[in-house]
């Protein structure tokens, strides 16, 4: 069999670089966006819910995300670097679709419900409450989604705040 | 030898480490199965708190009446969303909602999650808007501090995570109600300590504490917060009951809450906020 010469080799193995990096970067979590489902987020300079907020972050906003800590997400939005926790999102990253990854080791094991439950952290849920509220008929829940419903829109608290002198 | 591939390894290897440090979902859903019995000790996420303030706030309009009149209902609101912006938590898993109850008793309850009651009769105790905030900014402290959560046992949260965890219960149909008990037990806990029993004493100076700190950077007086305890301490002298029990005005906190305030801020808009204020209560 004739020597594999230099330039050969070299074209080989620059390929084996190039199919590896294609492979492994999906597992850094490099470029994956996701969109904050819920209200009332923020970006936070920690992990931390006690930390000062660096900027709050809107229904329908995209987060590139960095990497993941626990129930936080290191992500960049708009620029700026810090943490969301992970109620702002519908569903952990790569939940419902297998990426790349998971075509190579195969998608997250299924897990029982008790484990599914467990893992996302749900002790009270809202199938909890109710459960709650079939044995407690007499509990006001109607008058707290009315209480719920109280909110100021940002413009009308912004106009509150001038008139009163105070800091916005 | 290949220094090629030695040259490739090299270059891959920092990657190799790094896609385990960042976890892949599928790595990370099986090291999370793996700790799940480590996960008994956690705290109570946000979610879970929402829910059993939810749960709180029912039982408390179980009791009280809720006030009718919506621009009173939207003045506090303001007044509230004023002060909890600038607070250490300023959004909790939905938001805070401020009531006003329907009753002459002077009063003020924070559920655990951000739904936050103030009574007709505490307001009335108020001379201002300064002072209105700084009752607001106090309960906002203890959603802040999680105090109505903490008071859940943690005999109770742990418990909370064996029915989780009992597969055959779960089989059994035994986890739902399981849970629905640990939850009702949960609201008696909570439900003993912000209504009838009261916070810790240390709690209730980081409250105020925390309060301080909202009222300044609102732009509000956090002196109004030692007139309106002065006031308080003089009413309640010989009563043991209501925020009497569950909020004590005591010379001791009055004196802490002295020393953490600055001077009062020059304020053109007070007058204005003043007036407003006794346009809503009157």
């Amino acid at each position: 069999m004739r020597p594999e010469s230099r330039a050969m080799k070299l074209v080989r193995h620059v390929l084996v670089l190039g199919v590896a990096l294609v492979l492994l970067l999906p597992a850094l979590g490099w470029g994956e966006v996701l969109k904050v489902a819920q209200p009332n987020q923020s970006l936070y300079p920690d992990p931390d819910f006690a930390s000062a907020p660096i900027a709050p972050v809107p229904v329908g906003a995209e987060v590139n995300v960095e990497r993941q800590a626990g129930d936080w997400y290191k992500v960049d939005y708009q620029g700026k670097s810090g943490w969301i926790n992970r109620q702002a999102f519908p569903a952990p990253a790569g939940a419902t679709q297998p990426g790349l990854s998971g075509l190579l080791f195969g998608t997250p094991v299924k897990q029982t419900s008790s484990d599914e439950v467990a893992l996302a952290g749900k002790g009270f849920t809202p199938e909890v409450e109710s459960g709650y509220r079939s044995k407690h008929p007499e509990m006001n829940f109607a008058q707290v989604d009315k209480v719920e419903s109280f909110k100021v829109d940002p413009a009308t608290l912004q106009a509150f705040i001038k008139e009163g002198d105070l800091k916005p | 030898m290949r220094r090629e591939a030695w040259l490739a390894l090299l270059i891959l290897a920092p990657f190799a480490v790094g896609g385990c440090a960042y976890a892949l979902p599928a790595a990370a859903v099986a090291y999370k199965g793996a700790t799940k019995a480590a996960e008994a000790s956690r705290p109570i996420n946000d979610s879970e708190e929402y829910y059993v303030g939810r749960a709180v706030a029912a039982r408390i309009l179980g009791q009280y009446k809720l006030d009718q009149n919506a621009k009173l209902t939207q003045y506090v609101n303001e007044v509230g969303d004023t002060v909890a912006r600038k607070s250490t938590r300023p959004n909790p898993f939905r938001g805070y909602h401020f009531a006003v109850l329907d009753t002459e008793e002077i009063n003020a309850f924070a559920c655990p999650g951000g739904t936050i009651f103030v009574t007709r009769g505490l307001i009335k105790t108020c001379k201002n808007e300064d002072q209105l905030a700084a009752v607001l900014a106090h309960e906002v402290g203890h959603v802040a501090n999680k105090d109505g959560i903490n008071s859940i046992s943690q005999a109770r949260w742990t418990q909370v995570f064996t029915a989780m965890g009992t597969e055959a219960a779960r089989q059994y149909g035994g986890v739902a109600g399981n849970l629905v008990s640990l939850f009702e037990g949960s609201i008696d806990d909570v439900f003993k300590t912000i209504v009838v029993n009261g916070y810790s004493r240390q709690a209730e100076e980081a409250a105020d504490a925390a309060a301080v700190t909202e009222l300044t950077r609102a732009g509000y007086d956090p002196n109004a917060m030692v007139v309106l305890l002065t006031a308080m301490e003089a009413k309640g002298k010989g009563k043991t009951s209501g925020i009497f029990k569950t909020h004590p005005p005591t010379s001791e906190r009055l004196a802490k809450v002295k020393a953490e305030v600055g001077p009062s801020p020059e304020s053109k808009g007070e007058a204005i906020r003043t007036k407003r204020f006794k346009k809503m209560v009157s």
